[in-house]
């Protein structure tokens, strides 16, 4: 007696049922309202991640700026301002797709699975509570960089910006399902310091952020060409500077959108794949 | 009262990865308005059927039927059936009680009327309306419980789980904790199962106790039929120096008033037991203790050169051994006696004492518990003792191996 294994079967005790169930609008509702009040109620993590992305603009964009001036016709700041934000929905939409570890093991994760509604809609719920509240973060940083004069105020900039909010959403959704599905693999915390290092670091680097693409050797271009983040970053500036990347060519954007769009779904599937399969 | 059984159970059976038999083959039924108790020490598959019977969980094989719906057809409508509330707190701690208890309702479709209606009636109920706005990170640990308990019976179950609903909580909070249980099931006629290994909450709470040990019932009756079986008084010997009751025990089991003669694990053995489970636990993967566990007993214990000599002393002190006879003795200083007529044989068991020179320190008589009911029907006495130590050491190793520690506990 006293040995503890049943407390170690309830613990890692695997609920393993696939349910075989209807989507429940009510059940994606809920989750996504659980995630939008969590966030909301988790000002420092608000405040220290929008901190982070004003300094990269302050430090890098002005100072950076001041000494590299002008290229491709436009600001440092303006150039670096949308890879910013996609930094931003990265790191915000990836931790928040992993928190599914947290749920696991703060217990809540059995109080929804116990409910008579389906993993899918569990999931999809998560993954868009994760897009909207990551996309929150990039529209603030999006006014935040306006206010600092990284774009050309015109009238095209309002419905730049409002797509921009569209593509946020596709970026993020992708990235949520990345990190459900890495959450739904991963057993706990003590790899978030190898997720953070080896995965998100590189996605952020090379998606074109700092420099442009075509100043990059021909082995690293191949690499970032690779990154959807770099697509996402693309599509930004499309929206907000009018121009992406003369390598994509004139209808660069429509290139970024597709492999968005196809990278989201291709993320959301293997999420929600793997967190059906998930053991609690 | 006519009796409708809500839940029928059927062989139901539950393998882990093709070798720890952790449900086996239990079949029971329960009638409407019941609570029934599962007693059992940890490990004995309590959790394990609740979950089975909860849908979270596919028998591997044998069903049930919960509330009429079949556990594997129909597990939709099972899940409306039931409340579960878990062993390990399952709240989000950064919401309020309220909206745990909305979100909850909304999950089981609730419509925003009826919703609104039932949170305020469930949190009358356990008491917590002038807390429901504030974080549930900030209750204590009963209003927790309370919480969770209000949360399971949110969507009108028929019936509901307990897993060790007390499990951690101060006497007072626990009689608290009994009370609400009691009330539900009185006032709203909801079938309750629970798990629990306190005896006195089966004993208190339960119209009957269904005892299940390595995922098999040994006993299933009403607390007072169970303590009936023992016929007899419990006399309580405790001994000054634990290594002499090796002598008196062969003198003690000639005596064919006594009917049964347990050792009592002393609260100093169980510590030396989850001391050593520690350690173990802490070393798994540092040294070869994994791989030679399921083969091992006592020989090999003094033979592993592997293990580390502290870990080699407690293993051989805990579970005795031919050059070591005080063995489970040596952490336990006292007998249990299932007596006919006890009052008038503890002069009669003095007097042995005194004439095999053991040094009582203490003789106390006392009606059957539940407690001696366990103790007998799960057969752990002192011959058996150590081989199911080291059964459920080795049970405990292997489902933790099997699980490849992908969850950390």
């Amino acid at each position: 007696m006293g040995i503890g294994s049943e407390v170690e079967i309830a613990k890692k005790g695997k609920v393993e049922c696939e349910m075989v169930q209807p989507l429940s609008g009510q059940a994606i509702y809920v989750v996504l309202l659980r995630e939008l009040k969590r966030y909301w109620r988790a000002k420092a993590r608000i405040i220290s991640s929008m901190a982070q992305s004003f300094f990269f603009l302050a430090i890098f964009g002005l100072g950076l700026g001041g000494f590299i001036g002008r290229f491709g016709g436009i600001d440092y700041l303006s150039y670096l301002a949308p890879g910013v934000i996609g930094m931003g929905l990265l790191f915000g939409s990836v931790f928040s797709g992993v928190s599914v570890i947290f749920d696991r093991q703060f217990g809540f994760m059995k109080e929804m699975l116990v409910a008579p509604v389906s993993r899918t809609s569990i999931v999809l719920g998560k993954i868009l509570g994760g897009a909207v509240t990551a996309s929150i973060q990039g529209v603030i940083l999006m006014i935040v960089a306006g206010l600092m004069g990284a774009f050309t105020p015109t009238p095209a900039l309002v419905a730049g910006a409002l797509s921009a909010v569209g593509v946020m959403l596709l970026i993020t959704a992708g990235f949520v399902g990345l990190g459900v599905a890495i959450g739904s693999v991963l057993s706990d915390f003590h790899a978030f310091q190898l997720l953070a290092t080896f995965v998100m670091w590189p996605l952020f680097m090379l998606s074109g952020v700092f420099f442009p693409i075509e100043v990059a050797p021909f082995p690293l271009q191949v690499v970032m060409l690779f990154d959807p983040l770099f697509y996402g970053v693309e599509l930004l500036r499309w929206c907000l500077l009018g121009a992406g990347t003369p390598i994509l060519g004139p209808f660069g954007w429509l290139i970024a959108l597709g492999v968005l769009i196809g990278f989201a779904a291709v993320m959301v599937g293997i999420g929600a794949y793997l967190f059906s399969r998930a053991q609690v | 009262m006519s009796r409708i059984s809500i839940i029928e159970v059927k062989a139901l059976t539950k393998v882990f990865d093709n070798e720890i038999r952790a449900v086996d083959g239990i079949s029971f039924t329960v009638d409407e308005g019941e609570i029934l108790g599962f007693l059992g020490p940890n490990g004995a598959g309590k959790t394990t059927t609740l979950n089975m019977l909860a849908t979270l969980l596919r028998p591997t094989s044998g069903t049930a039927t919960v509330n009429v719906h079949d556990i594997l057809a129909e597990p939709d409508a099972v899940r409306r059936s039931i409340g579960y509330v878990f062993q390990d707190p399952t709240l989000d701690l950064e919401l309020t009680g309220r909206e745990n208890l909305d979100f909850h309702g909304r999950l089981y479709s609730l419509k925003r009327d009826v919703r609104r209606q039932r949170i305020e009636e469930m949190l009358e109920l356990v008491q917590l309306t002038d807390r429901a706005d504030d974080l549930v990170k900030t209750y204590s640990g009963g209003m927790k419980r309370r919480l969770e308990i209000a949360r399971g019976l949110l969507h009108h179950p028929q019936v509901l789980f307990l897993d060790e609903p007390t499990l951690g909580l101060d006497p007072q909070t626990r009689r608290s904790i009994w009370e609400h249980i009691q009330r539900l099931n009185q006032d709203k006629n909801i079938t309750i199962i629970l798990t629990t290994h306190y005896t006195e909450e089966a004993d208190y709470l339960c119209d009957r106790i269904l005892i299940i040990d390595f995922g098999k019932i040994v006993a299933l009756d009403t607390p007072d039929n169970l303590k009936a079986r023992l016929e007899g008084d419990i006399v309580s010997l405790t001994f000054k120096d634990p290594a002499k009751m090796v002598k008196i025990r062969p003198l003690l089991e000639e005596k064919d008033w006594i009917r049964r003669i347990s050792v009592v694990a002393s609260d100093n053995s169980h510590a030396t037991m989850s001391h050593m489970m520690q350690m173990m636990r802490g070393m798994s993967g540092r040294v070869g203790i994994g791989g030679m566990m399921p083969g091992m007993d006592s020989g090999n214990v003094r033979g592993g050169g592997k293990m580390p000599k502290r870990v080699r002393q407690m293993l051989a002190q805990s579970m005795g051994g031919e050059d070591d006879q005080r063995g489970l003795e040596g952490g336990s200083k006292r007998l249990n006696l299932l007596v006919d007529d006890g009052g008038h044989r503890i002069p009669e068991i003095v007097k042995l004492a005194d004439a095999s020179e053991v040094v009582l320190e203490s003789v106390e008589l006392h009606k059957p518990t539940l407690d001696d009911v366990f103790l007998s029907v799960t057969g752990r006495n002192i011959r058996d003792e150590r081989g199911s130590f080291m059964e459920t050491v080795r049970r405990h190793r292997i489902i933790r191996e099997a699980r490849g520690h992908r969850v950390r506990g």
